[in-house]
Formats: C-alpha cells, sequence, structure tokens
C-alpha cells in the first residue's frame, strides 16, 4: 500500500505548501480545540462539583414545607417543632446521624474601629464531624453544653479572625452582634479554616461565614420552616428522604408531600445533568466548525488535484496503479487533518487549562477525548479527502500528461 | 532474425469527441523485434503519438490486436496495465516530466517505489544508474537546478530503474539544444547496443532519426514508409 512512502510524500507536499496547509488545517484546529476545551471544562467543573459536595457531606439533607402546597396558606403548627425533630430522631435512630432546625442570621459588627458582617449559621453538636471540610486552627467547634445551655458562643473563620482582631489565635475575644433585636456579646471559642470553593466565587459575600449554636437564634416557640440533617451515609438518601418526610407528614397528620426533602446527592446529580448536557450541547456546536474545516479540506485537495494533474500523469506512466494515486491524496488530506487534530487538542487543553486557572479549578483532561478527537479529526480527513482523491485516482494518464 | 517484442495487427484507434469521430490510426500492421533500434517519424497528427500511447499502455486501441512479448494487452486489466508500464516499459518525455520539488534521486526511485522494491535497494540502483548516466555528484539536486540535458539524463535514469526491455522516448530531443540532443541520443545507442534494450523514438527531426537502425514513417494514421538501414546487432 505504500504507506510509508504516502506519509513522506503528503509531509513533503504539506512542508512545500506552509501557508496554505496551515490555512486548511485551521478549521479542524478551531473545530477540535474548541471541542476539546469545553469538553475539558465541563469534565472539570464536574470534578468541581462533586469535590464541593464530597466536603459539604453527600449525606447531607434538608427537609422543608413545600411552597408550592403552602401558598395556599398554613398554620403555624404546621411548622416543625423542637417535639417533630424529636420524634423523627426517636423514629430513626440509625438513620439521621444529626438534625438541627435550619436557622441563619446577619449582623453587622464593629470592633474597635474595624466594622465587619457576620453571618451566622445556627448548627447543633459536632457540626463539623459531618462537614468534613473544616480545619480548627484554634479552639474548638460549638458542642453541646454551648447548645443546650444557649450559651453566646461563636466560631469564625481564619479570615475574620485576622481582619477584625488582626491575629489568627482570636478564641476569648468578644463579637457585639444583634439576633432578634438583641444585643449580644459572642465569646469566640474556635477559629477553622476552609479550602477555597468555586461557591467561594459564585455567592460573593462580604459578610464572615460564622458558626453559632441554634439555640441562641431561635425565638418563640422554636418553631421551623426547615431542619438540615445529616443521614446514614451508606444508604439510599432518596429512599431515607422519602421515608423521612412521609413520617413527618404523617405525625403532622397533613398530605404526604407537604414536606419534601433535598439531598446533596439528589443536588449534585442535578448539577452534573445540567452541566453535562450543556457541554454536549456547546461541544455539537464546536462540532459542526469540524464539518466546515473538512469541506476546506476537500476544497483545497481538489485544487491541489487539479494542480498536481501532470505529476498525476507522470506518475501514472511510471507504473502507478489507480489505488496508488488514491492512497496518495487520500494520506494526505488525513495527514492535514490529523496534524489540525493535534494542533487543535493542544490548544484546547491550554484554553481549558488558562479558563480553568481564572477560576483556581485544577483542568481535567480525559485522555479519551483526546484520542477521540485526534482519531476524529483524521476521519474527516479521509470523508473529506475521499472526493478528491478517487478524482485524482481516476485521471486519464494521458490526458494528465497533456495538462499545462 | 532476433525475437519479436511488439506485434500489432490491424491496430485501429478512433477518438470519438461526441459528434465527430477522428481515426487516429487505420489498421497498422507493425512487428518490432527484441534489440532494435527505431525512430517514429512524421508531422503532427499523423497517428504517431497515438501509437506510442498504445505501445506504452498509456492508452487500449479501439480495434486490432497488440501482442507486447506475446500477450495480448488488450486482455489485461488497468491494475495490469500499470504493471507492464512500471516493468516492461521506460519512459522518455520531450518535456522531461521529473517530479518538481523532488531530487534526481528520488525521480529515479519512483519507478522502484511503484514496484514495490526496498527503500535501500532502491536509493543503490537509484545512485547507479544516475552515475551511469554521469550525474552521481547532481543526485540531490532538484530538476529546477538542472539544464536540459541533465534532465533528461535523470529521465532515461527514472527509465531504467526498473530494467525494462522496452524504452519509449517521445521526442526526447525536442527541448534540448543540438549538443545535448546529441548526448541523449549516444546514450539511446548505448543502452540498445550494449544492453540490449529495444529503443523506439518517436521524432520529427530526420538528424535525430539518422542515429537509428530503423525509420518508419506516418502519415494520416498509417505507415507509409518502412526503412531499414541496418540489421540490429549488425553493428
Amino acid at each position: 500500500m505504500l504507506v510509508f512512502e504516502n506519509i513522506i510524500l503528503a509531509l513533503t507536499s504539506i512542508k512545500s505548501n506552509k501557508m496554505r496547509s496551515f490555512l486548511t488545517m485551521l478549521g479542524i484546529i478551531i473545530g477540535i480545540s474548541s471541542v476539546i476545551a469545553i469538553t475539558s471544562i465541563g469534565a472539570s467543573a464536574k470534578g468541581v462539583v462533586g469535590k464541593e459536595f464530597e466536603a459539604y457531606g453527600m449525606n447531607n439533607m434538608f427537609i422543608y414545607l413545600n411552597w408550592e402546597l403552602t401558598q395556599e396558606g398554613f398554620e403555624q403548627n404546621d411548622l416543625i417543632m423542637p417535639e417533630d425533630i424529636d420524634a423523627l430522631k426517636a423514629r430513626f435512630p440509625e438513620d439521621i446521624k444529626y438534625i438541627v432546625p435550619y436557622v441563619q442570621a446577619e449582623s453587622s459588627t464593629k470592633i474597635g474601629r474595624v466594622d465587619g458582617k457576620v453571618s451566622m449559621y445556627g448548627v447543633g453538636a459536632d457540626y463539623n464531624k459531618h462537614k468534613k471540610n473544616m480545619t480548627f486552627l484554634h479552639g474548638r467547634m460549638i458542642n453541646r453544653s454551648d447548645v443546650e445551655g444557649k450559651k453566646d458562643r461563636i466560631v469564625i473563620e481564619k479570615k475574620a479572625a485576622m481582619n477584625l482582631f488582626n491575629k489568627e489565635n482570636a478564641v476569648g475575644e468578644t463579637i457585639a452582634v444583634v439576633i432578634n433585636g438583641e444585643m449580644k456579646d459572642l465569646t469566640v471559642v474556635g477559629v477553622y479554616e476552609v479550602p477555597a470553593s468555586l461557591f467561594d466565587s459564585m455567592f460573593m459575600s462580604e459578610a464572615y461565614q460564622t458558626y453559632v449554636p441554634y439555640s441562641i437564634l431561635q425565638t418563640g416557640d422554636r418553631s421551623t420552616w426547615a431542619v438540615e440533617l445529616y443521614t446514614n451515609e451508606d444508604k439510599n438518601q432518596d429512599a431515607l428522604g422519602k421515608e423521612f418526610t412521609s413520617y413527618l407528614s404523617r405525625i403532622k397528620d397533613k398530605e404526604p408531600d407537604f414536606y419534601v426533602f433535598e439531598s446533596a446527592e439528589s443536588q449534585m446529580t442535578t448539577i452534573n445533568k445540567i452541566l453535562g448536557t450543556l457541554s454536549i450541547a456547546i461541544g455539537a456546536i464546536a462540532a459542526i466548525s469540524l464539518v466546515v474545516g473538512g469541506i476546506g479540506i476537500m476544497n483545497i485537495m481538489l485544487v491541489s488535484v487539479t494542480e498536481r494533474t501532470r505529476e498525476i500523469g507522470i506518475r501514472k506512466s511510471l507504473g502507478a496503479r489507480t489505488k496508488d494515486i488514491l492512497m496518495q491524496f487520500l494520506i494526505e488530506s488525513m495527514i492535514i487533518s490529523a496534524i489540525g487534530g493535534v494542533i487543535g487538542t493542544i490548544l484546547g487543553i491550554v484554553i481549558a487549562a488558562v479558563g480553568m486557572s481564572f477560576a483556581k479549578i485544577a483542568v481535567v483532561i480525559d485522555p479519551k477525548v483526546i484520542v477521540l478527537a485526534v482519531s476524529f479529526s483524521a476521519l474527516v480527513g479521509m470523508f473529506f479527502g475521499l472526493y478528491p482523491a478517487r478524482k485524482a485516482a481516476k485521471l486519464d494518464p494521458i490526458e494528465a500528461l497533456r495538462y499545462e | 532474425m532476433t525475437d519479436e517484442i511488439i506485434r500489432m495487427e490491424e491496430l485501429t484507434k478512433v477518438y470519438d469527441t461526441g459528434e465527430i469521430q477522428v481515426t487516429a490510426l487505420k489498421a497498422i500492421d507493425l512487428t518490432i523485434h527484441k534489440g532494435e533500434f527505431i525512430a517514429i517519424m512524421g508531422a503532427s497528427g499523423s497517428g504517431k503519438s497515438t501509437l506510442m500511447n498504445i505501445i506504452g499502455c498509456l492508452d487500449r486501441p479501439t480495434e486490432g490486436r497488440y501482442y507486447l512479448e506475446g500477450v495480448d494487452v488488450m486482455e489485461k486489466s488497468d491494475n495490469e496495465l500499470s504493471a507492464v508500464r512500471n516493468k516492461q516499459i521506460g519512459f522518455v518525455f520531450q518535456s522531461f516530466n521529473l517530479i518538481s520539488r523532488t531530487s534526481a534521486l528520488k525521480n529515479v526511485e519512483l519507478p522502484m517505489v511503484y514496484g514495490r522494491i526496498g527503500a535501500e535497494e532502491r536509493k543503490e540502483r537509484a545512485l547507479e544508474l544516475l552515475k551511469n548516466v554521469g550525474l552521481e555528484d547532481r543526485a540531490h539536486h532538484m530538476p529546477n537546478e538542472l539544464s536540459g540535458g541533465q534532465k533528461q539524463r535523470v529521465a532515461i535514469a527514472r527509465a531504467l530503474a526498473n530494467r525494462p526491455q522496452i524504452i519509449l522516448a517521445d521526442e526526447p530531443t525536442g527541448n534540448l539544444d543540438s549538443q545535448s540532443s546529441v548526448e541523449i541520443m549516444e546514450i539511446f545507442s548505448m543502452l540498445n547496443r550494449q544492453e540490449g534494450n529495444t529503443v523506439i523514438i518517436v521524432t520529427h527531426e530526420r538528424d535525430i532519426a539518422e542515429f537509428t537502425d530503423r525509420i518508419i514513417t506516418f502519415k494520416d494514421g498509417q505507415i507509409i514508409k518502412d526503412e531499414i538501414r541496418k540489421e540490429a546487432g549488425t553493428c
């Protein structure tokens, strides 16, 4: 088949027409690089989402009132009461590892001359055993006695400690806040650190994320519209969520879907599905440029066949068979687009890496995608090169030799 | 008499251009023996080029028989004709027809590439052939770096690559000055005398034809004169 000779021949021909070959490849380069960049960005984002959820705990779950049903109005005792939480805990001792009312508050504070805003998230004891990405630099997390004793305690981020107190170890300092209209001095019992997260930049907030005992944020009858749980991670989260909500509806004497749940797992699945669909959709649009690139290759190969008509005649007179000529032009168009594919792959990875570096995300490159992209581009070259190559191979040697 | 290498019986070639039919060759009978040195003469349009194309298996006759080394060419497939052109016939053209941007050496190697000969053997043989035509120091030159006479010598080396019995030259001196023409014709004579090749030269110049042993003259698609000047091999 003279494959080796034809490859050398193709490379010589590409080299002697550098500018033309490059412009021909450009379509393929743009197509492949955009497909690679988009799929890599998609894969990287998926990886980040996965890690983010893992840090948060894949067994994290919220149970709350179904908004669609409560729009028609609801009564005070439809809210989730402390005794309902106790009932759930008692009913599912194995499957509920952590359950507290979902309460949070925001307050401005002033320490010395420094103004700041704190977002206080109400937690129960041992919250950091479930939310695994917190690292304590000083002190401790909110504990059982803080919660049960409604103690005015607070756990702050390293960044808050540095900015508000100008030191990392702020344990023992106090932060003055307003909770439910009441001034309170909260004592810092711990300083923590979390790794940088995608959501930091997504939900940019000037307030410092802090944790306080949920009990100090509660008012009145201590009812809540939502509860936060950590469940038995070995079990199917959907099945658990359904069991919890239907039990809650039963004890509250409401229709089965009056309370609904959302698990971290189901959220992640939804986000991944959106990301996946998005990258396939954009990737498919990018793939259209591959077809355009292929047409470019066909066009230039047709020009090349015409230009080299005489050469084809000479080759035929020297004993080249139809198949030899076909292979010569087919291999040339395949090599042009495969080189375009390789350049496009490198460019795509660079684009993805640069793009991801702005979002501070490690780029994920699937080797399968690279193999697929390069072989697909060679396929494009073969498909669009076939017609010009056949045209060359079918030339009549006498006509071709006479061609000026 | 030596062996028959080419025999044509009532060979006719008609070009059908749709509206008009042009008869380029009219029932030609021609026999050529191994080791002959022949010139085919005639004005343009006399049919000599058509005959050349048919002898060289670039074209097929419309009617009649063409036996090449005893085998009927009409029976052969296109691929088999490619093999004939590759192995049995060496072409030399008026306009040299070297492949541009390809070194002299690579040009000489080309028929061996299509003959599926290994790269090393190819190179060795090509260098030897270039040496035989006095161009060993030009092996890596591109065609546009060579003079007309040098180009034609490369073309002759290329024609000899697969050791064909027949050398077909179509106006080989048409683009050359008289001194180069003589040099080229001497190479053909040498090939005929020393190597025993059958050499067929198409020309319209009497001086060139004078180098050969037999001059066949064409007019209007027919042979009007076939003069044998010396018996082959009786130099």
